[in-house]
């Protein structure tokens, strides 16, 4: 079985960043995982279900606003994500772009092989390669539930 | 007054919200797209050598990097004052033709097309890509990801990285490409034109087949008679990648032909006090407000301005699609805002035929890519034609070439006094005096504003991946009177 770890973000505006620090943090605690793939990307909707392409499961760290307090770390999976409208206009959501790529024939991991690990900003608007304060004392707690994911995957595979 | 505001629940992507304000009578006195804003860009660049832009840049924003980096990059050649050599710069023409390819099929075929293939009052659910796909048949998913897959592909290959590439240098690229990946370019690039051509097929059947669909796109809620901008070769043919920008005027005529280091001499910003957005209008008409006509100094820049602004296409089978497309939409300049769509796809058509052509060009592989600078860096302006308009990059430097000031205009900006004229004339025409807000009105606002692939994001890619909708009627006071949300 074969897991992409991907982190997700815009390394120049602040907390977006945060799925960013987080692949960099865990890569060298993985380097024995041949299992596992750390990644970093800028994309979600398609690009982001064609990078999933060829993966048993895979764990996704971004940023997110759904106004809970700055540092929360929400877990989720595909299903949670809604809505088909959107004023961006300019992809897809996380769930058509799985449907799509599955349509197509892609080899995708199954919804409940995927895991979304949601950090929530506090501002995702000002130029700045740090993180706020409240941002940055979430990581241990984002690293945890990860390699906790990785250990369970690994686990599961091996019973 | 009212007030109906179509709110996202969260601004993760997107940023953009639409309020629309109702006189006491119920009718419509006025839409605002409201764009937050991203702050201390300027700060963040200042100060940094100026070579970082192209890579800074690139992550301006998740939707077009590729033109933010090729804008940078001739930026640079300008501030250091130098000319790359002819194999530099087609190699770049053909990179941008394949990102332009990449990134119109995914608008058309996800995100602007469905509004067409489904029709304007099919239900959200099935006004997207999988609807297109149940639809059309299970095989244009493949088709779709395989143009996708390859454009991306070749971006990685030639400009060395996926999605941001780390490739343009002052005075041409790090590395030219060899006959192996020539050859690679050029079968993938056959490959693309087939995908265009199937691409207008589609249109033709199913859009230009159904009346209904024609009368949508003349119908008057979506018509600008503005001002059209556009990048064109020594042939006024359209060029994405250099040339100079060209102005016609609701008359079809020429206003104005200028190099694009010379942008700031036609055109300036206009600023309204409820948005972060400046709006860009001809020097030389003035701001008139949001006013369609030929006295209005308000321009378009997308594929159908593009269009508009040249007088043909450069490649055999772009020219013959844009004469068809004015033969049915009755002749030059189209105003039709959602031709816009049909404009994108004889660019599609362009982009691959002028990247096959390019891949097949005796210098495309020649070893002399970059001469290096020599001179003192000043002051240099660089322009591409971005999907979303005409974009460029102006950099002043000290003599060391540190950035002292940073001025963009990007794609999206040069359309904001028309998208918001387009969202208040879709509004307009729907709602009147006790019209029931319903999602026929939505669509219809989202159609419009969706024509011109509006980029107001730097963080496209965040969770939850598409924005829900809220929308809320507000009455003269401001109290919630009726809230409706959408996808929640």
């Amino acid at each position: 079985m074969t897991t992409l770890l991907l982190g997700l973000g815009n390394p120049l505006l602040r907390d977006d960043s945060v799925g960013l620090k987080v692949a960099q943090l865990l890569r060298p605690l993985l380097v024995d995982r041949s299992d596992v793939t750390v990644d970093e990307d800028y994309w979600g909707g398609l690009r982001l279900m064609e990078r999933m392409i060829g993966f048993d499961h895979a764990i996704i760290i971004d940023a997110i606003i759904s106004g809970a307090k700055p540092g929360t770390v929400h877990v989720l999976s595909p299903g949670d994500m809604p809505t088909q409208r959107s004023i961006s206009a300019h992809d897809v959501n996380l769930s058509t772009a799985l449907a799509v790529g599955r349509e197509a024939g892609a080899s995708l991991p199954n919804n409940e092989h995927i895991l979304l690990i949601g950090v929530e900003a506090a501002d995702v608007q000002t130029f700045d390669e740090e993180l706020t304060t409240e941002v940055k004392a979430a990581l241990p707690e984002v690293i945890t539930i990860a390699l906790s994911a990785l250990k369970e995957i690994k686990g599961r595979d091996e019973r | 007054m009212k007030r109906i505001s179509i709110d996202p629940i969260t601004r993760l992507e997107g940023h953009g919200k639409i309020d629309i304000f109702l006189t006491d009578e119920g009718e419509v006195a006025n839409a605002y797209l409201q764009v937050p804003e991203l702050r201390g860009f300027e700060r963040f660049c200042v100060g940094r050598p100026a070579e970082d832009m192209p890579n800074i840049t690139n992550r301006i924003c998740g939707v077009c990097p590729e033109a933010h980096h090729m804008a940078s990059t001739k930026a640079l050649d300008a501030l250091f004052h130098v000319d790359p050599p002819p194999t530099a710069k087609k190699l770049r023409e053909m990179f941008y033709s394949i990102f332009y390819a990449t990134d119109h099929t995914t608008h058309f075929y996800a995100l602007g097309g469905p509004d067409f293939v489904m029709g304007p009052d099919a239900p959200v659910a099935e006004r997207n890509i999988l609807g297109v796909i149940k639809k059309v048949g299970m095989d244009i998913a493949g088709k779709v990801l395989k143009m996708r897959h390859d454009g991306h592909h070749l971006i990685k290959m030639i400009g060395g990285r996926p999605v941001h590439p780390n490739w343009g240098l002052p005075g041409g690229v790090s590395r030219g490409i060899t006959e192996e990946q020539r050859e690679e370019i050029e079968k993938l690039g056959l490959d693309a034109i087939e995908f265009a051509k199937f691409s207008i097929q589609l249109f033709n059947d199913i859009v230009l087949g159904n009346e209904a669909y024609v009368d949508l796109i003349k119908n008057d809620a979506y018509v600008h008679r503005t001002y059209n901008m556009g990048t064109v070769d020594e042939n006024n043919h359209v060029n994405f990648y250099d040339g100079m920008v060209r102005v016609v005027g609701p008359d079809g005529k020429e206003h104005a032909k200028y190099h694009p280091k010379d942008y700031q001499d036609y055109v300036a910003e206009h600023v309204e006090p409820w948005s972060y957005l400046k709006f860009p209008y001809l020097k030389k008409i003035g701001w008139k407000g949001f006013e369609d006509g030929i006295d209005s100094g308000v321009y378009k820049a997308t594929p159908l301005s593009r269009l508009n602004a040249a007088d043909g296409m450069a490649t055999p089978l772009a020219q013959a699609e844009y004469e068809r497309m004015y033969d049915v939409l009755g002749g030059k300049p189209v105003d039709n805002t959602l031709a816009t769509h049909w404009a994108r796809l004889v660019e599609l058509l362009y982009a691959t035929e002028r990247w096959v052509e390019l891949a097949n060009d005796p210098e495309i592989t020649g070893d002399t890519f970059r001469v290096l600078p020599t001179e003192t860096p000043t002051e240099g302006v660089g322009e591409v034609e971005a999907p979303r308009g005409t974009l460029t990059h102006h950099y002043w430097t000290d003599e060391r070439g540190i950035l002292t000031k940073v001025n963009l205009i990007v794609g999206t900006t040069n359309n904001n006094a028309p998208i918001n004229m387009s969202v208040k004339k879709a509004a307009q025409g729907l709602i009147k005096k006790g019209t029931v807000i319903k999602e026929g009105l939505l669509n219809t606002i989202e159609m419009a504003y969706r024509a011109y692939d509006p980029c107001m994001a730097c963080a496209t890619h965040t969770l939850p991946g598409q924005m829900p909708l809220e929308v809320t009627i507000r009455d003269a006071e401001g109290e919630i009177i009726e809230q409706l949300t959408q996808n929640l």
